[in-house]
C-alpha cells in the first residue's frame, strides 16, 4: 500500500534524534506560548522564522508546526486553570473548564482536554496523510488563471470565516498585497515603495511584518489595556484520571469535536479558533441538557479542545498541498519554505518526499509526546503563569529585537519591525485584523506572477479567468461567499458564531 | 477623541492608497498584456481607496461609541513611545555596542514602557535575559552577533 510506505518513509525521517529533539522542542515551546496569555503562536513563529534558516529545513518545519498545535494543549490548560484564554482557540474553553475547575474537578478537565486533543491529532494526521496526495495531484493540473482564481478564492473565504468586519478585513488584504509589492518587481526590474532606502530593494521580509505587527504590536496593546487580575485555582490537583460517567459523556463530543474541526481546518481561514467556537455551538445544540453548559459541562471542553487541535492540523493541508495559506500560522510556515528556497505549492509532495511525510509523521510523534509530557507536567506550566507579564514583556521584547535582527543582520529590519509594530497596535484600536493583511502579504508575488502569466496565455484578454472553466468555477464560488455574507440572516449569525458566553 | 473606529480606519486605508498613488504616478503601468512596474500597485491602491470611502461612511453613519477602552492617553503613549524607541536604539547599537549593552538599553528603556517595575528587578531581568539571549543566540546557534562593543 503507498499510504504504509508513504508513513514508513516519514516515520524514518521523524523518528531521527535531530528531528525528535526539534519535535519537542516545537511542542514544549509552544505549549509554553500556549499557557502565558499575551503571547501567541503567531508572535513565537515569526520570531523563530529567522533562527530556522541555520536549521536544516524539515526539522525547521517540524518545530514550527510544533509550536501550533503545541499552543492549543498548552492554552487549555490557563482556560481551566485561570479562566483566562492561553490562546484565542481556547476562549471556549474558559466557559466550562473552569467551571469543573471550581468544582474540584480540574485534573478531569485537563485530562479530558489532552486526551481529546490526542485523539484529534491522531485523526487528523491520518487525514492529512490520505487527503494531502490526491489535493497535489488537482493542484499539479493548474495553470497559472486557475492558480489565481484559487488564490482570490482562498482570500475571500479566510476573511468571509473571520470575525470582524469584512470591508475592513477585505481592506487589510489590500494592504497587505501593497506591501507584498515592497522592493523590486522581478519582471520589469523596477523598484516599487522603496522611499529610497537600499535596504528595502529586496523587499520586506515576512518575518519582519509578522514580528512587528503581531509581537511588538501585541506588546504595545496588552501594556495599553487595564492589567487583568488572574484567579488561579488555588487547590492541588489531586485526581486527574476523569471519572467513567465523564468518560461516557466525553468520547461522543470528541468524535464531534474531532469532525467538525478536521472539515474547518481545510477551509481557508478556518483553523483553531473557528473550529473550537463552532464546536461548542455545536456541543450546545446536541446537548440533550443544554442547561448544564457553563456549569462545568465536560461536553464543553472536550468538544473545543478536540477542535482546535484538529483544525490547527488540517490547516496544514492547503498549505502543503497547494501552497496556499488558510491562515496566519500557515502564511509563516510558507515563509520558512522560502527561506529555504522551497517553492510553495504543489510539487513539494513529489520533489521532496522526505519533507512532506516527514513532517506529517512527526506531527503524530508531537502529540504523543505532548499527552506524555504535559499531564505530569501541569504542575510546572501553573508555576509559570505566576510570572508577571511585566517581567514576560521585557522577554518577548528581546526576543522580537534579536529574531528581527537576525533575518538578515541589519539594523534595518529593527526598525522596519519597530514601525510594524506602530502599525499593529493601531490595526488593533480600530479593530482591524492584521492575520487577512499576512495572507496578502504572503500571496501578493504570487498571485501578481500569475496574473502576469495568465496575461501572457491569454494575450491581455482578462475574459480568460472566466472562460476556464475550473477558474470560473473557482470564481464563482469566491462571488458566491460575498453575496452570501452580505445576506442580513448570514451576517447575524456570523457574528453569532464568535460570541460565545 | 474621535471615538468612531470605523472612521479612522476608513481614514487610513483612503490615506495609504493616496500615497501610494502618489509614489507610484511615475511608475510605468504598461498594458494588461505587458503589465509595467505600475500596473498591479495602482490597481490595489485605487482598491483601496474605494475600500477605504466605503468604511469611512459606514463609519459615518454609525454612532460614535462613548471613549475607547484604555488606562489613559498618557499611559497609552507612554507604552507606544518607549516600546519603540526601545527596538530604534537596539537596532541602531547591536551591530557597533554588541549583544550586552544593546540589551542593558533595550530593557532599560522598555522598562519605561509599563508601570510597576522597580530598578533593581529590571536590572535582574536585564542580567537573566542577557545570560540567557547569549546562551541561546551565541553558545547554541552560534549566530555572528558582537558580544562586546568593537572599538
Amino acid at each position: 500500500m503507498e499510504l504504509v510506505d508513504h508513513l514508513a518513509l516519514g516515520f524514518g525521517i521523524a523518528l531521527t534524534p535531530a528531528n525528535l529533539f526539534f519535535a519537542l522542542a516545537g511542542a514544549l515551546i509552544g505549549t509554553l506560548i500556549g499557557v502565558l496569555p499575551g503571547i501567541g503562536p503567531i508572535a513565537t513563529i515569526a520570531m523563530l522564522l529567522p533562527l530556522t534558516f541555520h536549521l536544516e529545513a524539515t526539522s525547521g518545519l517540524i518545530m514550527l508546526a510544533g509550536i501550533f498545535y503545541g499552543a492549543q494543549y498548552g492554552g487549555s490548560t490557563t482556560a481551566i486553570l485561570v479562566n483566562l484564554p492561553g490562546e484565542t482557540s481556547s476562549v471556549v474553553t474558559c466557559i466550562d473548564g473552569h467551571q469543573m475547575a471550581r468544582q474540584g474537578r480540574a485534573g478531569a478537565a485537563l485530562a479530558v482536554a489532552a486526551l481529546g486533543s490526542f485523539f484529534a491529532g491522531c485523526v487528523s494526521t491520518l487525514l492529512i496523510a490520505l487527503f494531502a496526495p490526491p489535493l497535489a495531484k488537482v493542484g499539479q493540473s493548474f495553470g497559472a488563471p486557475e492558480y489565481f482564481s484559487l488564490m482570490v478564492l482562498g482570500l475571500i473565504a479566510a476573511v468571509v470565516l473571520a470575525h470582524g468586519s469584512v470591508i475592513k478585513a477585505v481592506a487589510m488584504i489590500i494592504l497587505g498585497l501593497l506591501i507584498g509589492l515592497v522592493g523590486t518587481d522581478g519582471n520589469t526590474g523596477g523598484t516599487r515603495f522603496t522611499f529610497g532606502i537600499t535596504e528595502l530593494t529586496d523587499g520586506i521580509d515576512v518575518a519582519t511584518l509578522a514580528i512587528g505587527v503581531f509581537g511588538i504590536g501585541e506588546i504595545i496593546t496588552n501594556l495599553t489595556q487595564p492589567q487583568e487580575t488572574r484567579s488561579l485555582v488555588a487547590q492541588k490537583i489531586t485526581r486527574l484520571w476523569p471519572t467513567r460517567d465523564d468518560f461516557r459523556r466525553a468520547w461522543p463530543a470528541v468524535l464531534r469535536g474531532t469532525a467538525l474541526g478536521s472539515i474547518l481546518g481545510v477551509l481557508p481561514g478556518g483553523g483553531a479558533t473557528l473550529s473550537s467556537f463552532a464546536a461548542y455551538a455545536l456541543e450546545k445544540k446536541s446537548a440533550r441538557d443544554a442547561s448544564q453548559f457553563g456549569r462545568g459541562a465536560v461536553e464543553g471542553v472536550a468538544g473545543p479542545e478536540s477542535a482546535n487541535n484538529a483544525g490547527a492540523q488540517t490547516s496544514f493541508i492547503p498549505m502543503l498541498t497547494l501552497g496556499i495559506p488558510g491562515n496566519a500560522v500557515m502564511a509563516l510556515m510558507i515563509g520558512a519554505l522560502t527561506i529555504h528556497g522551497i517553492q510553495p505549492g504543489p510539487q513539494i509532495m513529489t520533489e521532496r518526499p522526505g519533507m512532506f511525510w516527514g513532517m506529517i509523521a512527526s506531527m503524530w510523534i508531537g502529540n504523543l509526546m505532548l499527552v506524555i509530557i504535559n499531564l505530569p507536567l501541569i504542575g510546572m506550566w501553573v508555576q509559570l503563569l505566576k510570572v508577571p507579564y511585566r517581567f514576560l514583556y521585557l522577554a518577548i521584547l528581546l526576543f522580537c529585537g534579536i529574531g528581527v535582527y537576525t533575518v538578515s543582520n541589519s539594523s534595518a529590519a529593527v526598525l522596519l519591525a519597530a514601525f510594524f509594530g506602530v502599525a499593529g497596535f493601531v490595526f488593533a484600536r480600530l479593530e482591524c485584523e492584521p492575520a487577512p493583511m499576512i495572507l496578502g502579504f504572503v500571496l501578493g508575488p504570487l498571485m501578481e506572477e500569475n496574473l502576469r502569466r495568465a496575461m501572457r496565455i491569454s494575450g491581455g484578454d482578462p475574459m480568460i479567468f472566466l472562460k476556464r472553466p475550473i477558474s470560473l468555477g473557482l470564481l464563482i464560488a469566491a462571488t458566491a461567499l460575498c453575496v452570501l455574507v452580505a445576506l442580513p440572516a448570514i451576517r447575524s449569525r456570523r457574528e453569532e458564531a464568535f460570541q460565545e458566553n | 477623541m474621535l471615538a468612531r473606529k470605523d472612521v479612522l480606519a476608513g481614514l487610513l486605508f483612503i490615506g495609504v492608497a493616496l500615497l501610494g498613488l502618489y509614489i507610484s504616478r511615475d511608475y510605468p503601468i504598461g498594458t494588461a498584456l505587458r503589465m509595467g512596474t505600475g500596473y498591479v500597485p495602482r490597481l490595489l491602491c485605487w482598491t483601496l481607496l474605494g475600500l477605504g470611502v466605503v468604511v469611512l461612511v459606514q463609519g459615518l453613519r454609525e454612532a460614535p461609541v462613548a471613549g475607547l477602552q484604555s488606562s489613559g492617553a498618557l499611559a497609552t503613549w507612554r507604552s507606544v513611545i518607549f516600546v519603540t524607541a526601545s527596538l530604534v536604539i537596539f537596532g541602531l547599537t547591536i551591530e557597533r555596542l554588541g549583544l550586552v549593552v544593546s540589551i542593558l538599553l533595550l530593557i532599560g528603556l522598555g522598562a519605561l514602557a509599563a508601570r510597576g517595575l522597580r530598578p533593581l528587578e529590571t536590572l535582574v531581568a536585564a542580567l537573566v535575559l542577557i545570560v540567557l539571549s547569549w546562551g541561546i543566540f551565541i553558545l547554541g546557534l552560534g549566530l555572528t552577533i558582537p558580544v562586546w562593543p568593537e572599538w
